[in-house]
């Protein structure tokens, strides 16, 4: 197995404000902090839910056993299981960083736009010339025009934090 | 499939050809010895290592794109692609290909069954499909909801079907697909491929026993390249071995060794021990598993730091970790339904978690084990030493 990363996750969890509501929420800001350069701990790799990381998935899994991350399961109206991850004993950093922000602010958006939003990343990082237009045919359920209008809002809003690799361009048209 | 032309709404041939034609092509992208090969590619960051990707590559670029698209109509391929990608629309065509009561899964856990001999896990096929239903569910991502898709569904007849179908899968997986055994030979197979990998990209060819233009060595030169990846499969890693057996590099000599030979590394199984020794009544209580999930996964750190702090370049402990869920309930968190869903009697859908005292009870299966060379009495010390130190 590969090596197992609590503190990292632990940080990431941190820097979202101390709470990351969803295993698929966290996946995707580690994977803005990846694509923006402000993490390299974690490889993504595109699954149908977007971009993911299975060694973020079992050391959040480690560090909610032993490390200082808690992990709460909580059944939806329709019978789904989401979990919630909080770092234990957390303090408010005095300075706001860049991962701070960035993950501050993906982390208290809508879990379907953030979903698009880093999928249009990765798309856009692989190549893709419209990745906007691929991420539509890739998930036709997920996606309405008001969705994507707030996932590009959301990408725009992130583009301002200054960041090693900014967001592509052609994602905030 | 007739099941879906049975139920769904309106006809749509096309979706049922797509259906098909992803059932039967959806795994063409496996490499060598399968999921093993999987494990190399994610450590090394292999995209054509993963099934899915090489599979993706093949239908929509491939040989099979071109048969797809000319013999059936143009487009055809990525529809194909896209429906076992599971994206783009979803219909019921889906469940065929992605669902708890999806082809591949029907025909794998009968087939598994069979070649390795194995007598448990049969499974009421005929009844099953003759109780196949369809209903809706609502899908959704953490803690949103996406919508509703077209599942199938079981009807009230088939619950004790359903029931043998969850446990049986289930069962197949410390019997057989996570049998302690296998999992020692794939460990030893991932550590000689990764190996050979690292040595061949740091141009070290002449250490690994291969000549250098043995598929093996041009993959990892070119692992991005289709040609490459296609060129493995389990003949060329077996003929391979006898190869890699005189490489000059340790780990390669050494494992492949052990591999042809059959001398396998022994498995401690850390779970087992730790259980004994906090729950060994089985209570399941819930603080004694709590210890047994802290311990395990402190011990397995801690393996891994000792493995770290070692000289030399051959692993003399692999620690392996997995898990399977009996059944997933509801849809998770990835938008995408894997929920059995029963249909009553008085016609509501609900979850067989919510109707079936079996399935509820059923515990998620977990393997911690560390596996290490018999006659290193040191590394099996300190296996022992590790976990005795976490449980005492």
């Amino acid at each position: 197995m590969s090596d197992i990363k609590i503190n990292e996750v632990v940080s990431i969890v941190g820097e979202a404000g101390g709470r990351v509501v969803g295993r698929t929420r966290l996946q995707k800001i580690a994977y803005l902090l990846t694509a923006t350069g402000l993490d390299e701990n974690f490889e993504f790799i595109y699954k149908h839910y977007g971009p993911f990381s299975a060694d973020l998935a079992s050391s959040a899994e480690f560090g909610a056993l032993i490390g200082n991350l808690t992990e709460e399961k909580t059944q939806t109206q329709w019978g789904a299981v989401y979990s919630t991850y909080t770092v234990d004993g957390f303090q408010p950093p005095e300075v706001m960083t860049a991962r701070g922000q960035l993950a501050s602010i993906a982390a208290a958006s809508d879990s379907i736009e953030l979903e698009l939003a880093a999928t249009a990343v990765f798309l856009a990082r692989e190549g893709y010339d419209d990745p906007w237009e691929e991420t539509s045919q890739r998930k036709p359920e997920k996606v309405t025009p008001v969705r994507l209008q707030n996932a590009k809002a959301l990408l725009i809003q992130l583009s301002q934090i200054a960041v090693p690799q900014p967001i592509p361009e052609g994602l905030l048209q | 499939m007739e099941t879906v032309r049975e139920k769904a709404p309106e006809n749509q041939r096309s979706r049922e050809d797509i259906a098909l034609a992803a059932a039967m092509v959806h795994d063409v992208g496996h490499g060598p010895f399968s999921h093993a090969f999987e494990t190399v590619g994610k450590r090394l960051g292999l995209k054509l290592a993963d099934h899915e990707v090489m599979s993706d590559e093949l239908i929509r670029n491939g040989e099979i794109a071109e048969i797809l698209n000319n013999e059936i109509m143009n487009g055809f391929a990525s529809n194909v692609a896209n429906m076992i990608k599971k994206e783009g629309k979803i219909t019921l065509h889906n469940s065929v290909v992605s669902s708890q009561f999806d082809a591949d899964r029907l025909d794998y856990m009968q087939r598994d069954r069979l070649m390795t001999g194995s007598k448990h896990s049969a499974i009421d096929l005929t009844w099953l499909l003759a109780n196949l239903d369809v209903g809706e569910v609502t899908t959704g991502i953490d803690d949103t909801a996406v919508g509703k898709i077209p599942t199938f569904v079981i009807g009230p007849k088939a619950i004790q079907a359903a029931e043998a179908y969850v446990m049986g899968l289930f069962q197949l997986y410390p019997t057989i697909y996570f049998h302690k055994t296998t999992r020692g030979a794939e460990k030893l197979f991932a550590e000689i491929l990764v190996r050979l990998v690292q040595l061949v990209q740091n141009e070290a060819v002449g250490k690994t026993g291969l000549p250098s233009e043995h598929p093996l060595v041009r993959f990892a030169q070119e692992p991005e390249a289709l040609e490459s990846a296609l060129a493995l499969d389990d003949t060329v890693v077996w003929g391979a071995l006898q190869l890699l057996k005189g490489a000059e590099d340790n780990l390669l000599s050494s494992f492949a060794e052990r591999l042809l030979n059959r001398k396998l590394f022994k498995c401690y199984d850390v779970r087992a021990e730790i259980t004994h020794k906090c729950d060994p009544h089985n209570s399941g209580d819930a603080q004694n598993v709590a210890q047994i999930e802290k311990s395990c996964a402190s011990v397995v750190l801690k393996l891994q730091e000792w493995q770290k702090n070692q000289e030399g370049d051959v692993p003399r402990i692999i620690v392996d970790v997995a898990e399977r869920k009996p059944y997933k309930p509801s849809g998770g968190s990835n938008g995408h339904n894997e929920q059995i869903n029963v249909r009553t009697d008085g016609g509501e859908l609900i979850d067989i978690l919510q109707r079936s005292e079996i399935v509820r009870s059923l515990s998620v299966y977990k393997l911690t084990r560390a596996y290490y060379d018999p006659e290193d009495l040191d590394a099996r010390k300190a296996i022992f030493d590790i976990v005795e130190g976490e449980i005492n």
